[in-house]
């Protein structure tokens, strides 16, 4: 007789699944019910926001601003003070 | 109350409308006539006009004969939207007599009226006979419209906070239409802070035409009446009053002045309503004469029209400061945006999900940038609101430039770009659902994530691990499935 689990299936980047196991790891498996494949996985349902939360504060510390890029109109503001 | 997205609110208010206030509305000769004319599809109009001086009842199987085979769904669908809007009645099917149709008395009665004249019923509206101030003119209605309904826009897009209030002295929308705004949540109030914020509806709201927005506006506004008169307030309005009014609006003619004398004592109650919308305008020194703006006279025109609108402003506003041209906006593959522009309006809006940078005389300048299209996003607009935001209003020369290399009209890289960075927020695609496993055997479970794949409920599969899972709606029948299977291996034992 096979088993039917309640959960919620993540699809995400390798990348992203990895960040996700390791904030499992360090809760000691509260979230993930079963690891898919490389970029699937079956969480909790109660904790996805949790998840995601924590996804997103983790993202926001690795991941470098990366928008302040070659700006020529900023490099005009900052040749003529006062502008 | 919610708002729809697309131009076809008033069509979905009136068809959830019952019988009897059909019967009501098609008492005005106004109402019948602008029901014609904007809501009927061509063969519907033909079928009415030829059933319209008919003494008998048209037999289905002649409009049968009448109509082409292969307009046979055209046919349908105008029936269909005759019987909805209760302009026809058509026979139970019985065996004795054969099918026919009738139009309904009370439509056919009010069309004849203003298709010929005649009748005292005022429904056309009543010029005024008062001497009419020189310095209204169509050109001032027009900017008079104009300011009220930028006013109304202005506010939506100033509840996002990026900028600061405008600075011409203009205090915004009256407190009963900052409120319908709120109770069609075009705007809300986020948390305990009293600062409103724009949702996706009202993003939506933005982008639409003037006519639909009026019409948006307007229908909250008659389910606000309802409301409140359910709920047992005396508003002295009701909602078929008040939309057959607004039909009469729709057919008075720019530019004259009527009398407020000839109106009931409902209808004199909506006017001050109807001037806080824009819709009309009452001259200081003298309140017996109202004269509708472009905004109420344009109503019901058909849809092909619609843009004249917009185009009749564009034209009234010319040599205007602060006029909102609607095709000014440059987009580069750099990602730098120009908008020729110097409206408030306008410039608030690409605001929203913009970097602006520099403001000059019509002329603004920015950059899209993931941290300003994800602000966007944030707020609830989704990426494809801001490329057929940029599309709508891309100025000539990217039409042009993009006619001749036969491109795309905005750059690829940057549509691909905002697509990308609104996938960016969503980093995860997450599904409700069961994983299955622990089959007894492989046979099992391949007959069981065929069955899955079948009913389109499954959502992942490994073979080799023996797994897969389904969505949650899936759920009940891949048991019974399983159910059954092991019913039929007990029984083959």
């Amino acid at each position: 007789m096979p088993r039917a689990i309640r959960g919620v299936l993540i699809e995400c980047d390798p990348s992203i699944k990895s960040i996700i196991m390791n904030i499992n790891e360090s809760e000691a498996n509260a979230y993930v019910i079963e690891d898919l494949d490389d970029s699937h996985l079956v969480v909790q349902e109660s904790k996805v926001q949790d998840l995601k939360r924590r996804l997103d504060d983790h993202l926001k510390e690795t991941i470098p601003e990366i928008d302040r890029d070659s700006d020529s109109d900023r490099d005009v503001k900052q040749d003529k003070k006062g502008w | 109350m919610s708002v729809n997205a697309n131009s076809s609110q008033l069509s979905e208010y009136l068809e959830r409308l019952p019988g009897t206030t059909f019967r009501r509305l098609y008492q005005q000769p106004s109402t019948a006539f602008a029901i014609f004319r904007r809501m009927l599809p061509h063969l519907a109009k033909t079928i009415v006009m030829a059933m319209l001086y008919m003494p008998t009842p048209f037999l289905l199987s002649d409009l049968e004969i009448w109509v082409k085979p292969t307009a046979k769904r055209q046919k349908d669908q105008a029936l269909s939207i005759l019987r909805a809007l209760h302009i026809i009645a058509v026979t139970v099917p019985c065996r004795e007599t054969p099918q026919s149709m009738t139009l309904t008395a009370n439509f056919k009665s009010s069309l004849r009226f203003a298709l010929e004249g005649g009748g005292d019923h005022n429904s056309f509206g009543v010029p005024s006979q008062l001497p009419i101030a020189a310095d209204v003119d169509i050109a001032f209605l027009d900017k008079y419209a104009r300011k009220k309904w930028d006013d109304i826009l202005h506010f939506v897009v100033n509840s996002v906070g990026l900028i600061d209030s405008r600075s011409d002295g203009s205090n915004g929308p009256k407190a009963s239409v900052k409120d319908l705004l709120m109770a069609g949540r075009l705007v809300e109030r986020k948390g305990a802070s009293s600062t409103m914020n724009i949702t996706q509806a009202g993003f939506t709201f933005l982008l639409q035409e003037a006519n639909s927005q009026v019409w948006t506006l307007l229908l909250l506004w008659l389910e606000a009446a309802d409301h409140a008169n359910k709920e047992g307030h005396h508003t002295g309005m009701e909602s078929v009053d008040m939309l057959s009014f607004l039909f009469l609006l729709a057919s008075l003619e720019l530019g004259r002045a009527y009398s407020t004398d000839a109106l009931t004592e409902p209808r004199r109650n909506m006017i001050p309503y109807l001037v806080d919308f824009g819709l009309i305008y009452i001259p200081h020194h003298d309140r017996r004469q109202y004269f509708p703006t472009r905004l109420a006279t344009t109503l019901t025109s058909s849809e092909s029209s619609l843009r004249s609108v917009s185009a009749g402003f564009t034209a009234a506003s010319e040599g205007m400061g602060g006029a909102q041209d609607s095709n000014a906006i440059i987009l580069e593959t750099n990602f730098r945006m120009y908008g020729y522009t110097s409206s408030p309006l306008q410039i608030a809006v690409l605001a929203l999900f913009c970097d602006l940078k520099m403001r000059f005389q019509e002329l603004v300048s920015g950059k899209l940038t993931r941290q300003s299209v994800r602000r966007a996003v944030d707020m609830g607009i989704t990426a494809d609101q801001i490329i057929s935001y940029l599309a709508t209003h891309a100025h000539e020369q990217m039409h042009r430039v993009a006619a001749s290399a036969k491109k795309s009209l905005l750059p690829t890289v940057i549509v691909d770009q905002i697509r990308l960075w609104q996938l960016d927020t969503e980093r995860m695609a997450t599904t409700n659902g069961f994983l299955f496993k622990e089959f007894d055997d492989y046979k099992e479970y391949i007959s069981v994530v065929t069955f899955a794949d079948e009913i389109g409920v499954l959502q992942w599969r490994n073979d080799r691990k023996g797994m897969f899972f389904i969505t949650y709606a899936g759920l009940s029948q891949v048991k019974d499935f399983v159910k059954n299977k092991n019913k039929e291996k007990k029984a083959g034992k």
